[in-house]
């Protein structure tokens, strides 16, 4: 294209453009699909969102009072991820954003089986329950996104100051894990607790973690949340620093969850109670995240687990053998009680029901014995007359107790770390106890922590019915809590007469349980993983520069001696092609 | 596409077709094969093929081509005269030199490479669909697996009322209770499928409902894990056995909405 038709089309584009801007307010936005459209996308809609949204898009669906955050209620016209200014109406493409990649770490889920039709429609279905999106002036043009500024010391220092300077700290955190001194009592403007972005795991973001999204977010807040817009507050620059500060808190874009803990060797003594030692201990040992999610299982369900993963290292000397646990938490619950064998009433499994306790699902409710809204018990009853009702200032009619501050700790924090009792038979190397807490064949061992005391106590697992305490060995344990996150040391002989023994080169069964008490996770109610394992590396590492440099050295030799017997056989041939030269003119070799 | 990682397939391809043009000789013929069969059985599966495959794949190969390349006296010769004559020309010292010095680099780099794979944990096999009970007592009833049907099954055709109340009693329980790790979708990828292995099954794959009886899902959702045989590792499994949460109503109800959300048909009795 010439110059000149590049300038010819642009003039074109920019006239269409005015064109287009002269008819917006007369409701060019308003696009709410054919009638034909709408009922297409019911269809869709009736068979893959409304069980959590609600066949009537209020929000309200089978799964709502089992998730947390809560589905969004398409009523009200509030959408938390948008281009468009706050308190606005997203745009069609932000609504399609969300239902094509889901809100990570939620129960929305992408659809990436949808075909953009198919979203389509289910975008004008979804507009169709609130009133809003008829109304022009509640639409707003959709900010622009820059291009991310470089990420140099100077802007990310910058955005330090621009963190510190709104007051980011209050709900975020110091240093951005989510646990700032406001972030326990945070709700949505329909009265349900929320939780504050963890900004240094940025996998978890709902609206998406590249540097787009998150400047989308400052410019444009989260409509029903208590996270504002910038816009106004801030410039697009220092938005732009604030960008770079929070990308540079994250631990990276993906949580790089494994499967193994590697414990090195150490010949230093391993002493809880030096912390500087015991770091630099950890300091060589490699650290793995593992994911951690709700027990659903066994009575005592926790469908919404706050911790979504916890990090793991071990170190080990000639004699004992030490691991140290990782997890962000918005608040230390230091006061509560807590136990693996906690009893956890029926009722407590679900999100503060409010206006669907009473909904036509009884059948389930009946068989778990009378927990729908009519019988709820007195508030008092469930919570003790400690006033710390979770569900506080929600609001609602189930939990609600309107004098409530923000929520107090019942419970504790707590954390376990689980082994089997003792290692398969060789003949079975597959075989592990039950990793929910063991099973009457085969019992696992708990290295418990009350975060209330600091101390471990070990408990014998043989399936959730049956957690005695166990004396049999004794496991140390230094706890503390810095910034929103919880560190938990352990220590213990490697040998053992009772439980499992860790000898060298030894893969041993490993699983994490962590109760958040702020979400009154006790007993069987707490974040879990699967088996996953801890390998003990050799004492003394074997020297891997021999066998580098012999498969060199081989390589070589041979080469040199198939260029040495070449060479030797062309000389020969040489020779006897000049005694015969007399005769005879060398053939020329084949051409190639 | 067919499990290919095409941009590698057609990449392989584009450079045998400059060979083609080229009219390269035999020597680069078999050194392309092999390479190219190496990045193809290495990149070329959106699903990685285990390196002890490969292994022996590229074992068999190499074979394969030392054969050939001395299947007749004229090929041999072939083959072998762009090594000599990288061997005896000077023109080619260079060249030579580099080789001697890359090849042993290679080498000690795949030793180097090999000694520092990432540690794994374990891993065992499992039977995914292991043989079920002859019976099993849901709630004090006996069933028996192999006759047991979804009892409101045949209302989709005696009344279809009816069944469109068992299939919502079904909705109802399945998002009350199984999306957390079968998904909202059945696509066997909740929420917290990430953290389980093994993972939840797939109800939109033709590999899991269709080829089993309702019996065998029944027995499935009631007696969950734990009462898999050992050969299903039930030691390692989420799922729970609803029958401590769910009558044995609402288990059918589920179980005939799962089959329906994905347009399956239980297997039919005696079918096999």
């Amino acid at each position: 294209m010439t110059a000149h038709a590049r300038r010819r089309v642009r003039r074109i584009a920019t006239f269409a453009a005015a064109i287009l801007l002269v008819a917006l307010p007369v409701g060019a936005q308003v696009d709410l699909g054919t009638e034909e459209q709408r009922a297409a996308g019911k269809v869709v809609y009736d068979k893959y969102c409304g069980q959590c949204h609600g066949d009537t898009g209020d929000g309200n669906g089978y799964a709502t009072p089992r998730v947390k955050p809560k589905p969004r209620d398409f009523t009200t016209g509030t959408y938390k991820f948008r281009t468009t200014p706050n308190g606005m109406l997203p745009t069609d493409d932000d609504l399609r954003r969300v239902i094509e990649i889901g809100a990570p770490y939620t129960s929305m889920p992408g659809w990436p089986n949808l075909t953009s039709a198919e979203i389509q429609n289910v975008i004008y279905y979804i507009k169709s329950f609130s009133p809003d999106f008829e109304n022009p002036d509640r639409y707003g043009e959709p900010i622009e996104i820059p291009r991310p500024l470089e990420s140099t010391e100077e802007s990310i220092a910058r955005g330090r100051v621009v963190y510190e300077e709104q007051g980011c700290a209050a709900c975020h955190g110091e240093v951005g894990r989510g646990d700032g001194p406001s972030a326990p009592t945070l709700v949505n403007d329909k009265g349900d607790p929320i939780k504050v972005a963890d900004l240094t795991q940025r996998w978890t973001y709902r609206g998406g973690a590249t540097k787009e999204d998150i400047y989308r977010t400052f410019s444009t807040g989260l409509n029903g949340t208590p996270m504002p817009s910038y816009a106004d507050s801030l410039e697009v620059e220092d938005r732009q620093h604030l960008v770079n500060y929070v990308y540079s808190l994250g631990d990276g874009d993906d949580p790089n969850y494994g499967t193994l803990i590697t414990a090195v060797y150490s010949e230093e003594p391993i002493d809880l109670q030096n912390g500087e030692t015991l770091d630099a201990l950890f300091e060589a040992a490699p650290t793995t995240r593992f994911p951690l999610v709700g027990q659903i299982t066994e009575p005592g369900r926790n469908f919404f687990p706050s911790v979504t993963s916890i990090e793991a290292q071990a170190v080990y000397n000639r004699d004992e053998i030490a691991f140290r646990v990782r997890w962000h938490d918005l608040r230390a619950d230091t006061s509560g009680r807590n136990s693996p064998s906690l009893e956890v009433p029926m009722w407590d499994e679900d999100n503060g029901i409010g206006d669907d306790a009473g909904d036509d699902g009884g059948d389930s409710d009946d068989f778990f014995g009378d927990f729908g809204g009519e019988e709820a018990p007195a508030e008092d009853d469930f919570f003790g007359d400690s006033g710390d009702d979770f569900f506080g200032d929600g609001g609602d009619d189930f939990f609600g107790a309107a004098d409530a501050g923000p929520p107090g700790a019942e419970f504790s924090d707590a954390v376990a770390l689980q082994f089997p009792a003792s290692l398969a038979p060789e003949e079975t190397p597959e075989l592990k106890p039950y990793f929910l807490y063991g099973d009457s064949q085969n019992p696992v061992d708990l290295w418990f922590v009350n975060l209330t005391y600091g101390v471990a106590d070990t408990f014998r697992g043989r399936g959730s019915e049956s957690i005695e305490p166990t004396e049999a060995d004794i496991v140390e344990a230094v706890t503390s809590y810095d910034q929103g996150e919880w560190t938990v040391t352990y220590k213990r002989r490697r040998s053992s007469r009772a439980g499992v023994s860790f000898a060298e080169q030894q893969y041993t069964p490993l699983a994490f349980s962590v109760w958040d008490g702020f979400n009154r996770e006790r007993g069987n109610k707490r974040a879990l993983s699967s088996w996953f394992y801890v390998y003990t590396e050799p004492s003394v590492q074997p020297a891997t520069a021999f066998p580098i440099v012999r498969a060199a050295i081989i390589v070589l030799v041979l080469e040199l001696l198939v260029v040495f017997l070449v060479r030797r056989r062309a000389r020969q041939k040489a020779a006897g092609e000049e005694a015969a030269s007399t005769t005879l003119a060398a053939t020329e070799a084949p051409a190639i | 596409m067919l499990g290919l990682n095409l941009p590698v397939v057609i990449v392989l391809a584009a450079i045998g077709g400059v060979l083609a043009w080229r009219r390269a000789n035999t020597l680069t013929w078999l050194l392309y094969t092999w390479v190219a069969l190496w990045a193809f059985f290495k990149y070329g599966f959106a699903v990685p093929i285990p390196q002890s495959v490969v292994t022996i794949y590229l074992g068999i190969t190499g074979l394969a081509l030392v054969c050939f390349a001395s299947s007749s006296r004229e090929r041999l010769s072939e083959t072998v005269q762009p090594i000599v004559r990288l061997i005896l020309e000077p023109r080619y010292r260079l060249a030579l030199a580099g080789l001697l010095v890359a090849l042993p680099a290679l080498a000690a780099y795949n030793v180097y490479a090999d000694l520092n794979v990432p540690l794994e944990a374990p891993g065992f096999g499992r039977e995914v669909h292991p043989p079920p009970p002859t019976e099993m007592t849901v709630h004090d009833e006996t069933v028996d697996m192999a006759t047991a049907e979804n009892p409101y099954l045949h209302y989709k055709h005696d009344d279809p009322e009816l069944y469109g109340e068992h299939l919502e009693n079904g909705r109802r329980v399945y998002y009350e209770n199984c999306f957390w790790c079968h998904g909202d979708g059945m696509g066997g990828d909740g929420m917290f499928a990430h953290g389980l292995n093994p993972v939840p099954s797939n109800f939109n794959d033709v590999g899991t409902l269709p080829i089993l009886q309702s019996s065998f899902v029944h027995w499935r959702i009631a007696k969950g894990a734990p009462g898999l045989p050992g050969a299903g590792t039930p030691w390692d499994s989420m799922m729970p056995a609803w029958e401590k949460f769910l009558t044995t109503e609402e288990m059918w109800d589920v179980n005939l909405f799962i089959y329906d959300f994905n347009g399956y048909e239980p297997r039919a009795l005696g079918q096999h």
